[in-house]
């Protein structure tokens, strides 16, 4: 998969997802479902078995009336880096039917290899990924609406976010028709920060300082990619999953429950965890 | 009516009385294999596992099934590359437990993945970072190698015996079997040891993710080093339970009592190594996670906090290992049984809690702690084994020589 | 060799062995293997999407009243991808969920495929287009000629546009004065201007300019107004760092994004604002430029704020004094203050006395027809018809007195009443509605008090829906007469923009029609042309699309070209003074029940995830609800902990909620976020029509809170209603 040409500099693609703008509308969810075939049931309401390659979680500050806060938190797979590419799903895939492409920073999932072990799911401490525990089914006529750019997937295979990759693809393929190989900021945009009503979703290369991604979240990629814009943090950074998703809030609180801090540990001060985890 | 069959010199139950046992047994077989057929058709929906918990009962029953039946590839290391020959007397049983706990392994395995008619894929396009794979590669390869340690003990059944190529075929395998119980071994070593490391790479996992020692996390040789300590004493329960069942004795005190030490030693080194390892695990991992220990132990549900880890080392692994080590102790009939029982029972809820803890513990801080409640169909599939396991051992036990001590034991009259 | 059963026995073993060995070591078992496996890869009950040919096309999303740009991607004829129009004035791109999900409402199984007659047996039975309209027309005939042309009434979800306009033609030119239409909190907003400053335009919200906003229980996040556009608008206040006061007994999303939240006791929100009105008079805190050029009667109003101290509303809203000062003088000390109301999705009206307030405190800061305030604009007219000729049953009918009183009397300055459109029919014999059309509503789902409106539908003997889907209101009618859905038809949409412009836009088909469906427009000329006479002669086109090409006249071809353009003539409305002496004395809106029966106080809640007017909500918007809110068919209410303790009712647990109105078994979430005493439920669900994947889940708000009228406007202002929890 790791095609990557050597022309182009590998590109990292990431997003910045600021909260204090994320209204918890959910359109996110639904551009995601609408993009890639996302089946659905006629009961979802057990959420440990709905699928929802983005999905919104809902913290509160844990005070009592009226000193309660909310604050909706998207996520999508991180399309974690690991140390040098091992993300923690990929490397535990007995059949490589997960990989991490260099050349895009995008964890790939293939569909038609995966034989649904489940081990990829157990190693993911995000919730990203889900499994097709039923047969999708849609009912009478719906299926009109699915797109040919992204496969449905059978059952008992397991299926999350690829940053809509079949969309890097077409613009590839677009930019290539052109006599491109670059591919302008705009060209490649996920369906879900564009659908996005807030705007509260920014979607880039973070290795391209001229993109808002690496301008907003200022990735330190010496460092495991932590970020050193302030208010900037990600979800449980010091696992050494190394996410490009980055997220922002102007809240304490918010930034302290994106990962696991000590009771002494300050908030966004805390050594990045050793990222040997693979072998 | 197959008097025939049965082996020279031994009593067995009347083969109505027989054919009942079996068929009693053979009811919740089918029981099984209907939920089997049902998860294979219609998906693993059946089960009660969700997104959550994508490894559940079927993979703790994997592991717990493979560590018990770790008495197999021990003793066999024991009486063919230590030398303590007298094993001899209790290995053919250990085989055919280890036979029947790896077989249904593998059984378990088809039916838990989501596209069983794929899992080749794991040989085809394997990748090689993979525990999974490690645990794939070394759990079929040894499943051959143990079915060839079966052989020669089928072909000691009377009427194969008396066929002269067999005859010959069973002599002359014995004489190698030496290396077979060496590569039996060192695979078995492996693939325990990557079904430690399935859990022990997960970063992603604080509860179950252990520091490493060249590729491999520490769960690694911890779990090799439990399935040696516990599998022997799995083997010694199930003979007191078919000697009990049978009502005779079918192997001598002294060959139960080498490996019950044995099985001792090993576990009170184990414990010795476990404790470490949790204790480094509690204050240098875990913290370096932004986790404390009590945080592992404080399940809203109520299932996991302290009472399982306590349960793991205390009752399961340093009592059966005090008892065991205790000449004395070891001696007396109900405190071996009950050191054998608590040690498989200890080594059960270890392989639990490194699938099941690890799946309940939330790991973002903004999450809870995850239930789950195994299906009827999980149940019934779970068990499907130890159906199977019964039918196999009991028709390996009338037919087949397994207890060679069992003639000098038992002489029949006439 | 003797072939003896055991010799037979080797044989057979070796046969079946060597087949076995043989097998193994041919490559048919792999052959098999992989075969298998290809085979999983290509499930034929997994579907395979073609490819081909993709296009992009523009159109207006009119799902609801947010009128979206939207891009639809198509395959071949296949829509596959709704996304928002970039260049679109409202929403620049964005998108919300309902409007994402739209294609799972064009090729959903809920759609009506063909003209349906509902059968003695009360099924339906499909008929063809020209004979349903020949039945509709024959019914229409016959109340005519029997003198009653009045009996027929039209009840549509809005009154604007072509659309709209054609039905009320159709009853101008039939004979009868009764079209109804349902109203929403910036319909009395409206009236508010008329009545304040002699203004009659489009009100405007311009939240994204303000610099303060303060807002009574709207719910600007979560689909208040246009959603999109309002969402951006917070996006924009959060950027620039502009303050949001959110007041709502609630932590609704709003409130949660919100700078300040001040949870108020539900029903006192117009004293607050009445507190917040005497600081400012009392310090002389307001624009006195503003007010001494533009306004009459600030002495009135002087007056009537003085009763409401600071302790006393502080004692009547559960709000902190010092917050309400502090608040109060923010608001003033702003640049841009605005202060809006509507609460929810401001889908439902909001009380004279409430609205009159909001703007005088706007008027006070000069908040009004300003960059950053509350903007009245002249809407698009481009619907410049004349009057058609009645004859003399038209006239007669015509002139007949509304069956919801709206108009005149008490009630001069609201159009329609559809709350008293429904007493009506329910009250003393028969119903003097005897054939109804309804068109863009779903009233047995979203009226108050379900029963009620159920019991007046089961009164009207011929009931016409032009519903796309088998909603609550089809199920009940006579006869379905099949819309298009939005992305199969035209539609004209008439725009205020908050930056104080307006914009026509259209709506364009993307898809051709899947089924047997027509244009309500197009219903309604053919249904004119057969009933003949003056009728007939009131409708001159041959369709409806040629209907709205020559009304549009030259706007057409360009609008068809770019989707919208700018209304030239949408410049602020000027008006008289605004007059602060109308403003309605204060009168208190607490919720129906008394409080010794029913110690809590139930409210509703919206949220963008749930569609709760004319359309349901599509599969992916139930997958996006939390299980907080519905669990399996369930639905959750929401209740303090300290509430829940007293009742000894714990989370996830059954308890009975019962209203005045009706008694529903729920389940209890607990949520810190919701004042004490105070009980809140889902708007949306409870569906009792749809698809498996909507119908039967939870409970329609509803069924629990009655009517209750504004008694300036008449118009059904309920919000709150009292009610009881206990364990079951
Ligand atoms: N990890 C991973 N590796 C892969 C693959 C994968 O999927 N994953 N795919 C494999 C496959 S299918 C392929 S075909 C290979 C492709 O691998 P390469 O053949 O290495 O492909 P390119 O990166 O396109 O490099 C071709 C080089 O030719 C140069 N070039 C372009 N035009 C001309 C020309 O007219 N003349 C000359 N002299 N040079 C020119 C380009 O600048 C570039 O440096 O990669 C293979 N490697
Ligand atoms: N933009 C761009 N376009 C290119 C090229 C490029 O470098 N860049 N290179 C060109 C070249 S040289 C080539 S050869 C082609 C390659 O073109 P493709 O073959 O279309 O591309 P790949 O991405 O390599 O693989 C196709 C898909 O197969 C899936 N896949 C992997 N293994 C399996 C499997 O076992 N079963 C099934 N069913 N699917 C599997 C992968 O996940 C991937 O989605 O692309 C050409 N086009
Ligand atoms: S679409 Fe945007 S605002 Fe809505 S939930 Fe998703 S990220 Fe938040
Ligand atoms: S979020 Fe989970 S699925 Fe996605 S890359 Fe990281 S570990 Fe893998
Ligand atoms: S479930 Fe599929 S992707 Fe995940 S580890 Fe197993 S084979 Fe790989
Ligand atoms: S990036 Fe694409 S695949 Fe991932 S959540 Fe967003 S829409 Fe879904
Ligand atoms: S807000 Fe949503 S439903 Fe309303 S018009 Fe816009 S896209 Fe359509
Ligand atoms: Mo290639």
């Amino acid at each position: 998969m790791n095609k990557t040409h050597n022309t182009q500099k590998a590109k990292k693609y990431g997003m910045v997802i600021d909260l204090d703008k994320c209204t918890g509308c959910g359109a996110c969810m639904v551009a995601c479902m609408a993009e890639n075939n996302v089946p659905f049931k006629k009961d979802e309401t057990n959420k440990l078995d709905s699928i929802t390659w983005m999905h919104l979680y809902k913290l509160t500050n844990g005070k009592a009336f009226p000193e309660t806060e909310i604050c909706y938190l998207p996520r999508p797979c991180m399309h974690c880096e690991g140390a040098h590419g091992h993300p923690p799903c990929v490397s535990v895939c007995p059949a490589t039917a997960t990989d991490y492409d260099h050349g895009t920073g995008i964890v790939s999932q293939i569909y038609t290899r995966c034989f649904g072990c489940r081990y990829c799911m157990g190693a993911c401490p995000y919730h990203a990924r889900y499994f097709n525990w039923w047969d999708p089914v849609w009912p009478e006529g719906m299926k009109e609406y699915l797109s040919p750019n992204v496969s449905p997937r059978m059952r008992g295979v397991v299926e999350k976010c690829s940053f809509c990759f079949h969309r890097y693809q077409l613009a590839m393929d677009k930019a290539y028709h052109e006599g491109r190989k670059e591919l302008e900021e705009h060209e490649y945009q996920s369906s879900c920060t564009q659908a996005c009503p807030a705007g509260a979703i920014t979607f880039g290369d973070l290795n391209n300082p001229d993109h808002q991604v690496h301008k907003i979240a200022r990735p330190d990629n010496e460092h495991g990619g932590k970020p050193s814009a302030t208010n900037v943090f990600r979800l449980l950074e010091r696992l050494g999953t190394n996410p490009k998703v980055y997220y922002m809030s102007s809240r304490e609180w918010v930034r302290r429950l994106g990962d696991n801090y000590l009771p002494h540990e300050k908030t966004g001060e805390i050594a990045l965890g050793k990222q040997k985890g693979h072998h | 009516m197959d008097s025939a069959l049965l082996p020279k010199g031994v009593k067995r139950c009347s083969f109505p009385q027989f054919s009942i046992g079996i068929l009693i047994v053979g009811a919740v077989l089918l029981w099984g294999v209907y939920a089997m057929l049902l998860c294979w058709f219609k998906g693993l929906n059946q089960t009660g596992m969700n997104d959550s918990y994508g490894f559940a009962l079927w993979i703790w029953a994997d592991l717990a099934v493979i560590a018990l039946g770790g008495g197999a590839f021990f003793t066999g290391l024991l009486k063919y590359i230590i030398g303590k020959d007298e094993l001899k007397n209790i290995i053919n049983f250990a085989v055919v437990i280890g036979f029947i706990c790896y077989s249904s392994a593998l059984l378990i395995l088809a039916i838990d993945v989501g596209q069983p008619l794929r899992s080749w894929f794991i040989f085809w396009h394997v990748n090689v970072h993979s525990m999974l794979a490690e645990v794939a590669f070394c759990l079929s390869i040894y499943f051959s190698v143990l079915a060839i340690e079966f052989v020669p003990l089928l072909l000691e059944n009377r009427k194969l015996d008396e066929v002269p190529f067999f005859h010959n075929l069973a002599h002359n395998m014995h004489e190698v079997m030496a290396v077979f119980a060496a590569t039996g071994a060192f695979l078995s070593c492996f693939h325990q040891g990557s079904l430690g490391g399935v859990a022990g790479v997960l970063f992603g996992r604080p509860f179950a993710f252990r520091e490493h020692l060249l590729v491999w996390p520490w769960t690694f040789f911890l779990f090799t080093w439990s399935a040696a300590a516990y599998g022997p004493c799995f083997t010694i329960l199930l003979t007191k339970i078919t000697e009990g069942i049978t009502r005779k004795k079918l192997v001598k005190d002294n060959v139960v009592d080498l490996l019950a030490k044995i099985s001792g030693w090993m576990i009170a080194s184990y414990m010795v190594a476990k404790l470490i390892d949790t204790w480094y695990w509690a204050t240098v991992t875990a913290p370096s996670r932004g986790l404390t220990f009590m945080q592992f132990y404080s399940d809203g549900n109520g299932l996991y906090t302290l009472w399982i880890i306590v349960a793991e080392l205390v009752v399961g692994g340093i009592l059966p290992a005090l008892i065991l080590t205790n000449k004395t102790l070891r001696a007396n009939k109900s405190m071996l049984l009950l050191a054998v029982i608590l040690a498989c029972i200890g080594v059960c809820i270890n392989r639990w809690v490194m699938v099941l803890q690890v799946m309940a513990h939330p790991v973002l801080p903004f999450e809870e702690w995850f239930a789950y409640m195994p299906s009827w169909q999980e149940v019934a599939t779970t068990i499907l084994p130890v159906a199977y396991g019964v039918i196999l051992a009991s028709l390996a036990y009338r037919y087949l020589p397994v207890f060679p001590q069992e003639r000098e034991l038992n002489p029949v009259n006439g | 060799m003797k072939l003896d059963r055991r010799n037979f026995l080797t044989l057979g073993g070796s046969l079946v062995a060597g087949g076995v060995v043989g097998t193994t070591l041919s490559p048919l078992p792999w052959k098999l293997m992989d075969d298998s496996a290809i085979w999983t890869q290509n499930w034929p009950w997994t579907p395979v999407p073609p490819d081909g040919a993709a296009s992009f096309n523009h159109s207006i999303c009119t799902l609801c009243p947010g009128k979206c740009g939207i891009t639809v991607k198509k395959v071949e004829s296949r829509a596959i991808k709704i996304e928002g129009r970039k260049d679109f004035p409202v929403n620049q791109g964005g998108i919300c969920i309902l409007g994402l999900a739209g294609l799972q409402l064009l090729y959903g199984p809920t759609r009506i495929e063909t003209p349906l007659l509902k059968t003695a047996g009360g099924g339906f039975k499909k008929i063809s287009w020209d004979e349903a309209v020949s039945l509709l027309a024959k019914k229409l005939e016959e109340l005519r000629s029997s003198g009653k042309p009045e009996s027929v009434a039209a009840l549509t979800g809005s009154d604007t546009g072509v659309t709209a306009a054609l039905i009320k033609r159709f009853l101008f030119a039939y004979g009868s004065p009764n079209f109804i239409s349902e109203q929403t909190f910036k319909d009395t907003y409206k009236i508010a201007l008329k009545k304040m400053q002699a203004l009659q335009g489009e009100v405007v919200f311009d939240i994204e300019n303000a610099d303060y906003v303060l807002s009574l229980g709207s719910g600007i996040i979560e689909g208040w107004d246009s959603p999109v556009k309002m969402i951006k608008a917070n996006s924009a206040l959060k950027t620039k760092k502009a303050f949001l006061c959110q007041v709502e007994p609630r932590l609704s999303m709003t409130a949660a994004k919100a700078d300040k939240w001040l949870p108020v006791i539900p029903g006192t929100e117009t004293d607050l604002v009445w507190g917040i009105l005497h600081v400012i008079l009392n310090q002389a805190l307001y624009n006195k430029e503003f007010v001494a050029e533009n306004t009459t009667g600030i002495e009135r109003l002087s007056q009537l704020a003085q009763p409401y101290t600071l302790e006393k509303v502080s004692a009547a809203t559960g709000i902190k004094s010092s917050d309400i000062l502090s608040v109060a003088t923010q608001f003033a000390k702003a640049a841009k203050p605005i202060a809006v109301c509507g609460k929810g999705q401001g889908s439902t009206p909001e009380s004279m006395g409430h609205i009159m307030a909001v703007h005088a405190l706007n008027a006070l800061m000069g908040s009004v027809n300003r960059e950053g305030g509350v903007i009245a604009l002249n809407p698009a007219s481009y619907i410049s018809w004349t009057n058609p000729e009645q004859d003399e049953t038209g006239k007669n009918g015509f002139g007949k007195e509304r069956v919801d009183g709206a108009g005149k009397g008490n009630y001069p300055d609201t159009p329609f009443l559809a709350n008293r459109f429904i007493s009506a029919i329910n009250g003393q014999g028969k119903s003097p509605v005897e054939a109804l059309l309804v068109s863009g509503s779903n009233p047995l789902y979203s009226f108050t008090d379900t029963a009620a409106v159920k019991k007046a539908f089961e009164k009207i003997p011929f009931i016409v829906s032009f519903s796309s889907f088998m909603d609550e209101t089809a199920k009940v009618a006579t006869l379905i007469l099949p819309s298009h859905t939005n992305l199969e038809r035209f539609e004209d949409v008439s725009l205020c923009l908050g930056s104080g412009k307006s914009v026509i836009g259209l709506s364009t088909p993307v898809v051709e029609p899947k089924f047997d469906t027509r244009h309500t427009g197009d219903a309604v000329i053919l249904l004119a042309k057969k009933l003949g006479g003056s009728v007939a002669n009131a409708f001159s086109w041959e369709s409806f699309e040629a209907c709205l090409t020559e009304t549009l006249g030259d706007k057409w071809e360009s609008l068809k070209e770019s989707g919208f353009l700018e209304n030239p003539e949408s410049l602020i409305a000027a008006g008289t003074r605004i007059d602060f002496s109308v403003v309605a004395e204060p009168k208190s809106m607490a919720p129906e029940g008394d409080a010794a029966s029913y110690p809590l106080i139930l409210i509703p809640y919206d949220s963008l995830r749930l569609a709760h007017m004319a359309v349901g909500s599509p599969p992916f918007l139930l997958k996006t609800v939390e299980d907080t809110v519905l669990k399996k068919n369930d639905i959750l209410v929401e209740i303090n902990p300290q509430t829940a303790s007293k009742l000894n009712l714990s989370e996830k647990k059954y308890a009975m909620l019962k209203t005045p109105k009706g008694a529903v078994r729920v389940k209890i979430h607990l949520f810190e976020g919701i004042m004490p005493g105070v009980i809140a439920m889902a708007r949306g669900l409870g569906h009792t029509a749809y698809d498996d994947y909507l119908s039967g889940k939870g409970v329609n708000f509803n069924e629990l809170i009655g009517p209750m009228e504004d008694p300036i406007s008449g118009l059904d202002v309920s919000y709150g209603i009292r009610a009881t929890l206990t364990n079951a």
